[in-house]
């Protein structure tokens, strides 16, 4: 049976392009213009995986809402948050409330494909029995697991989203070696990517290594090339 | 200042005032005079008994010999002495003066006494010799009167020694005692030599005169004491005329009595009678200097107010001063007097040696006939030191309440000059040097309620709409993407579902061109809003102390691998370089200046990075060789949205070096950019302050030598 995704995107246009592309990969898409639609659809009938705008016509934080309202009915739900809304500020609130991601307007289509098979997945990997499955990869005190997402420096585990997931497991492909700012750009998944976005991500990355573990030193800054993992 | 003047008018006004009242005050005076000479006169009008004891008529060129009322007891000494100054003054001189034979003639009247002092000058004293028996063969006086019974009366005063004189009635020929008569021991005298001639002091009962006061005095004056003949006889007589008298004009007691109550300070009266004879007198006018004798100041303010006040005058009225108003000669003063004794009351002003006078004249009638005339005379010196008083008073007036004005007019300049720089300070502090509001509101002033509260409110208000103009403005870029985003993505998926949709259109060109066109938009968006937030999340930058120099030389290092068709140099200090910085933000500023080196660099040459340190800062120079900075270009490198690169830039919008230099303001540092010495190219020198953890070190390049090296 085809995994259900929930759109909900004001803009009619957006969401049909969304929809057309989703479904063509073989899925189950309903699209809602509105927070009042999306929550009476998700009454009806709880989707897989959820692809949320933030602002929503004159509802300019119906996405949080929306995106509130479900994780306390189903807490391990993925939810994607696609908007234009790109400052620093509503992309922390969007994963404090937890979303799995955030992604800003403009995205690829490939991409946001890529991100849902792949967040489908991770959702299944984790609600088996054995999170510690074979995928994962131990580098040093890490220890990563590409197919749940999942993140543990020292024994403990991190809550990284799925974008800061994918450049922290570029970055340790190869530990000791540099990863440029391009190669890191492409880890994102997002078409317009500056140095500046990476070094963010990058800073956000480290502060959450931080708050586990002081002493953490382990991203290095390749000054005018990229970063750099060294254990 | 208008104000200023305008307060001119006060002493202006003042002087106006003064003039009148001076005018007034002397017209008052005038008119009180005139009062009391009429009420003086009155006193007399009727009184013919009290003028009729002198013959109305009698030759004019007879000078009659004055008597005055004598205050004090007469010792007979031959001395003057103790008549008194103001009796001695009044002394007759007759003979021509200073001549051999003349005399002073004083005489005066006390308890029924007529006392008689005669001052001669005489060259050679010659005294009466007791072997002649004639008693005109010395020096001897000669005193000729009505009897009571109406005879001539004659005595002879001789003079022995100096000491007592003895008196004899004499015969008709003057030259022995009348035989018969009684020794003249009524009259007393008394005489003393002086250095020019003899003092002869002598008084006679008034009893021994008849009521025709007839009386003449003369000195016969022998100089030869052989021949003892009388060389010269100088009377008080016109000459030739031995038959008659000199007159005898008393002072009138009853009339003195009457007016001496009446004699106040400052003020003469005199009466007179028809013949122009001094009846009585009383009082003096004084004069302006014995009024202020007493105060020495006040003299030197009167000296001080004749040579300003001439000017004043000048001044204010336009018209010449006068000193002397109404001077009025001696001849109008007769012809006053002439008018007076026609019964014509007047009053007039004359000027003496030491005094301005006001004289005032009234007749003394009876019937139909005028008796004589009251004359009291004032000095006006009250109303001249009025005068000094008032104007010194309206000159310090005016000096103390220019001077207030000033100074008020001072303290108000210097408060508004305050106020405005205050203003004005707080004004320009507004807004910083690239245009930026940095308060949306004043402070200062605006809750004052005069024209500069107004101007601060206007520049408040204006500067509250300019920052909500200026926050409009910086939030457009934002603004603008989240409005652009939403169709940019609209436009991107759509695409990308067209490329999907059929082999055709995947391969067409205009897809690509399409693509790259939606791409470059979000860049330019994306460029714009970072712009636009960086100042806000620099704000939220961390710092940490840093290796400055490790961080530009790998930075410098990895840029080569990444950039294999340029070249890069580093030199750097060979010591680590410490300062508090976000690495990044200094990354980011790096990387904004090297891609405007390679921008602008000559192909091949080499493009420098130079690390310096100076006593309190680092300086970080990239040059590269190439055109040099555009003329005029200067600062406004740094602006935002400045660009010099001309029709060929395209994802340019002069953002790059805005964003070095929001960054380097934002480490408290500073970026400059100047051409190369030798105009071979440009160098870009950011300078950030050191870490204090680190004690200054000496620099190791100079400046200079920096940007000969690039």
């Amino acid at each position: 049976m085809a995994k259900h995704i929930a759109i909900v995107e004001d803009d009619p246009d957006q969401r049909a392009n969304y929809t057309d592309a989703i479904t063509k990969k073989g899925y189950d898409v309903t699209g809602y213009a509105s927070r009042q639609e999306a929550l009476e659809g998700f009454d009806r009938d709880l989707p897989d995986l959820v692809i949320l705008d933030i602002i929503l016509g004159e509802d300019v934080d119906g996405g949080f809402q929306i995106c509130r309202d479900l994780l306390s009915r189903a807490p391990s739900l993925p939810v994607i948050f696609l908007t234009e809304r790109i400052d620093e500020i509503d992309k922390i609130s969007g994963l404090r409330l937890g979303a799995w991601d955030y992604l800003p307007k403009p995205i690829s289509l490939d991409y946001l494909a890529e991100r849902i098979s792949s967040l489908l997945r991770i959702d299944e990997v984790r609600g088996e029995d054995d999170p510690t499955n074979s995928s994962a990869k131990r580098i040093g005190e890490l220890t990563l697991d590409q197919d749940a997402l999942l993140v543990s420096w020292r024994g403990q585990r991190l809550d990284l989203s799925g974008t800061e997931f994918r450049m922290l497991a570029k970055l340790v492909r190869v530990p000791g070696h540099a990863v440029s700012y391009d190669t890191l750009m492409n880890a994102t998944m997002q078409s317009l990517v500056t140095n500046n976005t990476i070094n963010t991500h990058m800073r956000n990355i480290r502060k959450k290594f931080e708050i586990i573990d002081q002493e953490f030193a382990c991203i290095k800054s390749e000054y005018g090339f990229g970063y750099r993992w060294s254990a | 200042m208008l104000l200023g003047f305008s307060l001119l008018v006060i002493p202006w006004l003042s002087y106006l005032q003064l003039i009148e009242m001076e005018r007034l005050l002397i017209q008052s005076r005038e008119n009180v005079q005139l009062l009391l000479a009429r009420g003086i006169s009155t006193l007399f009008n009727g009184r013919d008994d009290l003028f009729n004891d002198l013959p109305l008529s009698y030759p004019l060129e007879y000078e009659p010999l004055y008597v005055h009322p004598l205050t004090t007891s007469i010792r007979l000494d031959g001395h003057a002495g103790d008549w008194g100054s103001g009796l001695t003054e009044k002394a007759q001189h007759f003979g021509p003066a200073r001549a051999d034979g003349s005399f002073d003639l004083l005489m005066a009247e006390r308890n029924d006494q007529l006392y008689i002092y005669l001052n001669v000058i005489d060259d050679r004293r010659v005294y009466r010799s007791p072997g002649y028996l004639r008693l005109d063969t010395a020096d001897h006086v000669r005193i000729n009167f009505f009897e009571t019974n109406g005879t001539d009366g004659r005595i002879t005063l001789t003079l022995h020694e100096p000491g007592v004189a003895s008196a004899y009635r004499m015969s008709n020929d003057w030259r022995f005692a009348a035989t018969g008569a009684p020794p003249a021991n009524e009259v007393q005298g008394s005489i003393a030599e002086t250095e020019s001639g003899y003092g002869v002091e002598f008084r006679l009962p008034l009893s021994m005169m008849g009521s025709r006061k007839g009386f003449a005095v003369s000195f016969a004056d022998v100089d030869n004491q052989e021949s003892r003949e009388i060389r010269n006889i100088v009377q008080t007589l016109p000459k030739g005329d031995k038959e008659s008298f000199n007159l005898v004009v008393f002072r009138s007691p009853q009339v003195l009595n009457i007016i001496q109550g009446l004699g106040y300070s400052g003020a003469r009266i005199q009466v007179i009678d028809s013949q122009r004879r001094t009846r009585a007198e009383t009082g003096s006018y004084g004069t302006i200097d014995s009024a202020n004798r007493d105060n020495p100041a006040a003299i030197d303010t009167r000296a001080w107010f004749t040579t300003i006040r001439p000017l004043l005058h000048k001044l204010i009225i336009r018209e010449e001063w006068r000193d002397q108003p109404q001077t009025e000669s001696d001849s109008v003063f007769d012809r006053a007097l002439t008018s007076a004794l026609d019964g014509q009351p007047s009053v007039l002003r004359r000027v003496t040696d030491d005094a301005q006078i006001i004289v005032a004249l009234h007749p003394i009638v009876s019937k139909d006939k005028t008796l004589g005339a009251v004359i009291v005379q004032q000095n006006m010196a009250e109303i001249l030191t009025f005068q000094e008083a008032a104007i010194e008073q309206i000159v310090l007036f005016s000096i103390l309440s220019l001077l207030a004005v000033f100074v008020v007019l001072l303290a108000f300049s210097v408060r508004l000059a305050w106020r405005i720089r205050g203003l004005r300070r707080e004004a320009n502090a507004a807004i910083d040097p690239y245009g930026r509001l940095r308060a949306s509101a004043l402070q200062s002033e605006v809750k004052a309620g005069d024209e500069i509260g107004d101007l601060a409110r206007s520049i408040d208000n204006m500067l509250m709409r300019l920052n909500q103009h200026n926050t409009f403005i910086e939030n457009m870029p934002r603004t603008l993407r989240h409005e652009i985003n939403n169709p940019l993505n609209t436009l991107s998926t759509s695409l990308q579902n067209l490329e999907n949709e059929s082999e055709s259109v995947r391969n067409s060109k205009y897809l690509e061109s399409a693509k790259r066109g939606v791409l470059r938009i979000g860049a330019i968006v994306q460029n714009l809003a970072d712009a636009a937030n960086l100042e806000e999340s620099l704000e939220t930058e961390e710092l940490e102390t840093l290796d400055i120099e490790k961080l530009i030389e790998n930075y410098v290092a990895n840029f080569q691998l990444t950039h294999e068709n340029h070249r890069f140099v580093f030199r750097g200090t060979g010591e680590p370089v410490l300062a508090r910085v976000s690495d990044y933000r200094i990354e980011q500023l790096l990387d904004k200046i090297i891609d405007n080196a390679i921008d602008f660099h000559r192909p091949e040459s080499p493009i420098k990075v130079q690390l310096d340190t100076y006593r309190e800062h680092l300086q970080i120079s990239v040059a590269n060789r190439g055109p040099v900075l555009p003329r005029g270009a200067g600062e406004s490198l740094f602006e935002s949205m400045v660009s010099h690169r001309g029709r060929q830039s395209r994802l340019h919008f002069g953002l790059g070096l805005y964003v070095v230099r929001l960054i380097a303001e934002h480490h408290g540092g500073s970026v400059h950019a100047l051409d190369l010495p030798d105009s071979s190219g440009v160098a870009f020198m950011v300078r950030l302050p050191l870490s204090r953890i680190r004690p200054p070190t000496p620099p190791k390049f100079e400046k200079t030598e920096a940007a000969e090296t690039a």
